[in-house]
């Protein structure tokens, strides 16, 4: 289906535009390598993959690209209606007394953001403390997680169910029962209510993501160019550096983005770990939420949003692909 | 470790605070307070060389939790805690208390400003029924009002006892609910309402009786049950918040919220939370007023810091600007005008003389003022509220 | 080489590739099993009460008092009532959003990628946003008043707050829908679209197409992340703090409940509740992935 739009593929845009660089994996060893409990190419192999198989229903009537006006007036309509919430929020952070049954603010202030975003308010403290975290989670995540990826991408070996299992389980399991098993023992090593503590807790669920969806890359990559860079008399720097690394890169790179966004939304773990020491931008929320100036809470909720909607499309841009892979994160 | 610092040597203590931070937990939903605490203490500890770090939580027992957690966890020590003060009273300085978690060298006696503190007002040297013992120190006073819009509900309608309130429910259906205890304003609500029927608030002061509780709460209670379905949502759910009640108020959906301020409602009427036409008034049968402290846990990191913070709260132009709603807060002061001189209480009382009607006037706030009860009796309301309506198991 | 030589080789070659093999996935195991396991751990010895100060040993009584909570099994049906709920609706209107997207001819690209932005979106973001959308004096209550459908706030439904969770539900399905939807998309586009063609060549219906020949295919990725969406809806905490009744609390708010009581002997009690929530989750998941990889064999994927 992927070529039935009638758009342009440009870089950035999401399903249907597969960048050269990875046009290559097709062929992958997809059906050795199921990264997911059932066994099978899921979410994350499929996600990262490039682009379809031929598209020979192009044009002919009755393939699933033929489309019909409506469809795009549904679907139009569908999107608008996921976007709706999004709208209340940035109409209240721009009200003052936004009361029922008032539809559009009677009174629009800049208060709330001028409030947010002062040169002293906890905003900014709350910014800097999740992005250390969320970067420290990121970069800790890959180097633990990537190596495992590759071999759950590329290997059989026996023992392989079990392991997929329980790399998946904490990413299962509610992350305030993780967080209250963790605190009494991180209070002991002193690591409660500190960033590094904050980036372990973090690690349960953001480890198993970035293991699952690095398998599907390796998976999904023609790692026999690897062999045949060898054979060619290539050394292991050589080779992993000139073959490796551009086949794995923008998968990677979707991998890690992964890693930042869980630990961007975690709000239970944190507030468990960090004793409210360590004050990210969902506990700030959180406690505004809990205060009645709805305005200053709308405000913060979008400073919140805004740096991961724009990683997802900043990443996209850099992809130059497709990023459906960021299905799941939260 | 480090032996706590002596408030009667106070440039020692001022030396020791020198060039470090006191972690200060507070409950963090007002924007306006927390930006009054950012920008009048911020500057002024700056300048005796501690920096300020407010960390916002949700619910002030969460820190209380952390300081009882690290004492646990067998972080005892003086300077290996997390936190340097909090922001507490009632039940969250009795539990303190009672686990031993604070400091207790009657360290807020002996700062400079509490000679400008009445300590032997019991209204001061008692907090929750049990003696402060200068284990904490008053930073504001606070007492429970309501809020009514006067676009909606003239005055001469609005209820001015529980028992008025009652019919007023009834008369009303589903326009007015109340927070979930434990919940501050939840608590105070129901604790009133005890002592309207009991009919002598000052005797859950300092015992506790566990037959006259079984029989009042037993009134109360059936009381409660009977009126739910009358309240918002059929008294099947009930607000987390007194945010979620302003909420609720500020959008038409209640006739009544409440507030805690003194100096009034101003402050969040500016701030758009409360319509313009909102004000506040009292009950003719008492509303709890009391005083709100800073607490420095038994294992504080900078202790010196703490002290030398809530030392600067009780001096005089900042409790006059703490006063004053046009700063963010209007909250009520904690020193005591007979100890001023003329000219900090020139600056009290100009405040006060400024307030106008989205105030209730001194006189009249302090004609119906009732004590803070035993934290006995305000547990055991939440917890057979909790049992009885949240759950809705019977008694 | 002789021939015992070459068998030699090769058993080292085998041996070398099991080291490598372990040695790749140790990092992620050891995250795993130190972090996750030493928290599953930690909070099975407390439930217990060995670990804690000044108790004798291994005890259930912390088990039974949390089984003799009256909060308890209507906390353990409105959860899962929670999670079920949400993953169905999840999964039918994801896909059916993935089946609607891929027939889009003008703007599809665009439309995707409007499609996907929520997904970064954290909960408590979503939360909030739902609170100001549905509430009864929220923003689609402000537009029913203004075309004269309700009068009154109170005349609009009770989304938030109420008995059934449905404001706590209406926010997983609005962050699950794309995500669902999303994997749903890249399953399909991989799959191509050959076998539809064929088979609507052949003169099979569209209910005919989608049955036997886009569900198999969506089959094994969709129950995956049907999985996912199931654990989040049954562990994420802050959702149902923000939009949910006051009775009952949700399991995981229940956690937090007990773990943050003053009185600090409700703390074993937040342990053992923890370890019971942890042990529902990995016996629905287990049960889950064998009954999906029936499900997929059935439905001859």
């Amino acid at each position: 289906m992927s070529a039935h739009g009638t758009g342009t593929p440009t870089p950035g845009s999401t399903v249907g535009s597969p960048p050269a660089a990875s046009s290559l994996p097709q062929t992958g060893r997809r059906s050795a390598s199921p990264p997911t409990p059932i066994g099978r190419p899921g979410p994350a192999a499929a996600g990262v993959e490039g682009p379809g198989r031929g598209s020979p229903g192009h044009g002919r009537p009755g393939g699933p690209g033929h489309g019909r006006p409506g469809t795009t007036v549904a679907a139009a309509a569908l999107v608008a209606l996921l976007l709706l919430p999004f709208l209340p929020l940035v109409l209240t952070s721009l009200s003052r007394g936004y009361f029922h049954p008032q539809i559009l603010p009677e009174t629009w202030s800049l208060r709330a953001w001028r409030l947010v975003l002062a040169p002293g308010a906890g905003t900014w403290v709350a910014l800097r403390d999740s992005l250390m975290v969320a970067a420290g989670v990121t970069l800790v995540s890959l180097v633990v997680a990537v190596p495992a990826g590759r071999v759950l991408g590329t290997r059989a070996f026996r023992g392989r169910r079990v392991v997929e299992v329980v790399v998946l389980l904490p990413v299962l399991v509610p992350g305030i029962a993780v967080a209250i098993g963790l605190h009494v023992t991180f209070l002991r090593l002193g690591l409660a209510g500190t960033l590094p503590g904050v980036v372990l807790v973090h690690l349960v669920p953001a480890t198993p993501y970035v293991v699952l969806l690095s398998a599907g890359v390796f998976a999904n990559a023609d790692l026999g160019l690897e062999d045949q860079a060898r054979t060619l008399g290539a050394n292991r720097r050589q080779v992993a550096w000139s073959v490796t690394r551009p086949l794995v890169a923008p998968g990677l790179a979707v991998a890690a983005l992964f890693g930042f966004l869980v630990s961007w939304g975690q709000y239970a773990t944190t507030l468990v770990v960090g004793g409210g020491r360590v004050v990210t931008l969902p506990i700030l929320l959180f406690a505004s939420a809990a205060g009645g100036d709805t305005a200053v809470t709308a405000a913060t909720a979008l400073v919140h949003a805004l740096p991961a909607v724009g990683l997802l499309v900043v990443t996209a841009r850099i992809l130059g692909r497709d990023v459906p892979t960021l299905g799941g994160a939260r | 470790m480090v032996a706590a610092p002596d408030p009667r040597d106070w440039p020692a203590v001022l030396a020791a605070a020198d060039g470090t931070t006191v972690d200060l937990h507070m409950w963090g939903g007002s924007t306006e307070i927390n930006t009054f605490v950012d920008e009048v203490y911020g500057p002024a500890l700056a300048e005796l060389g501690v920096r300020l770090n407010r960390v916002p939580v949700a619910d002030t027992a969460d820190a209380v939790n952390t300081v009882l957690g690290e004492l646990e966890a067998g972080r005892t020590d003086p300077g290996s805690g997390a936190i340097d003060l909090i922001w507490l009273n009632g039940e969250n300085f009795a539990t303190m208390r009672q686990a031993d978690a604070l400091l207790a060298t009657g360290w807020a006696e002996h700062l400079p400003n509490a000679a400008l503190v009445d300590w032997d007002d019991p209204a001061v040297a008692f907090d929750a029924g049990r003696p402060v013992a200068f284990t904490t120190s008053p930073w504001g006073s606070a007492q429970f009002q309501f809020v009514a819009d006067t676009a909606r509900t003239p005055a001469q309608e609005l209820p001015r006892s529980y028992a008025e309130l009652s019919v007023w429910i009834r008369e009303r259906p589903g326009r007015f609910t109340y927070p979930a205890p434990p919940a501050f304003h939840g608590t105070r609500f129901l604790t009133q309402w005890f002592h309207e029927l009991d009919g002598d608030s000052d005797a859950w002061v300092e015992e506790f009786d566990e037959d006259r509780y079984t029989e009042v709460a037993g009134e109360l209670f059936a009381l409660l049950e009977e009126l739910a379905p009358a309240l918002w949502r059929g008294g099947v759910t009930y607000p987390n918040e007194i945010a979620d009640l302003d909420r609720l108020f500020a959008n038409g959906e209640v006739d009544l919220t409440f507030t805690q301020l003194p100096a009034g409602i101003g402050a969040n009427i500016d701030a758009g939370v409360l319509p313009a036409t909102a004000r506040p008034f009292v009950f003719d049968t008492g509303t709890i007023g009391d005083h709100h402290y800073l607490a420095i846990p038994l294992n504080a990191a900078d202790a010196a810091a703490a002290m030398v913070f809530a030392d600067l709260v009780l001096d005089p132009a900042l409790q006059a600007a703490k006063l004053d709603p046009v700063n963010g807060w209007g909250d009520g002061i904690a020193i005591s005008p007979d100890r001023l001189d003329a000219g900090q209480r020139a600056a009290i009382d100009a405040v006060t003389a400024g307030l106008g009607d989205e105030a209730v006037p001194p006189a009249e706030l302090e004609a119906v003022r009732t004590s803070n009860p035993l934290a006995e009796l305000t547990i055991r309301l939440e917890a057979d509220w909790d049992r009885r309506i949240r759950q809705g198991r019977g008694g | 080489m002789s021939a015992p030589l070459l068998v030699q080789q090769a058993r080292r070659w085998s041996r070398d590739d099991t080291v490598r093999t372990w040695a790749g996935l140790a990092p992620a195991l050891a995250v795993v099993g130190v972090l996750f396991g030493g928290a599953v751990w930690s909070a099975l010895s407390r439930s217990l009460g060995v670990g804690a100060i000044g108790t004798a040993g291994p005890s259930l009584a912390a088990y039974r008092r949390l089984f003799a909570d009256p909060e308890f099994w209507p906390s353990v049906a409105l959860t899962a009532h929670v999670a079920v709920t949400s993953t169905l609706l999840s999964v039918v209107l994801g896909v059916g959003a993935a089946l609607l997207l891929r027939r889009v001819r003008v703007g599809r690209q665009s439309l995707t990628t409007l499609f996907q932005f929520n997904l970064p979106i954290p909960h408590v973001i979503g939360a909030v946003a739902i609170l100001l959308l549905l509430g009864q004096s929220g923003f689609v209550s402000r537009l029913t008043t203004s075309v004269g459908w309700t009068a009154a706030p109170a005349d609009f439904p009770a989304l938030l707050y109420d008995p059934y969770a449905v404001g706590v539900i209406v926010q997983y399905v609005w962050k699950e829908v794309p995500f669902v939807g999303i994997v749903a998309l890249a399953i399909l586009r991989a799959a191509g679209d050959d076998l539809e063609v064929a088979a609507a060549t052949l003169g099979a219906s569209a209910w005919q197409r989608f049955r036997f020949v886009t569900l198999p295919v969506l089959l094994p990725g969709v129950l995956s992340t049907a999985i996912i969406v199931f654990a989040f809806a049954f562990g994420t905490f802050e959702v149902p703090l923000l939009l949910g009744a006051s009775y009952p609390a949700v399991l995981p708010v229940l956690v937090h409940q007990r773990y943050t009581d003053v009185d600090l002997a409700s703390r074993p009690e937040a342990m053992a509740l923890a370890v019971v929530v942890t042990a529902i989750v990995v016996v629905v998941v287990l049960v889950g992935v064998a009954l999906a990889r029936r499900a997929v064999r059935r439905a001859g994927a």
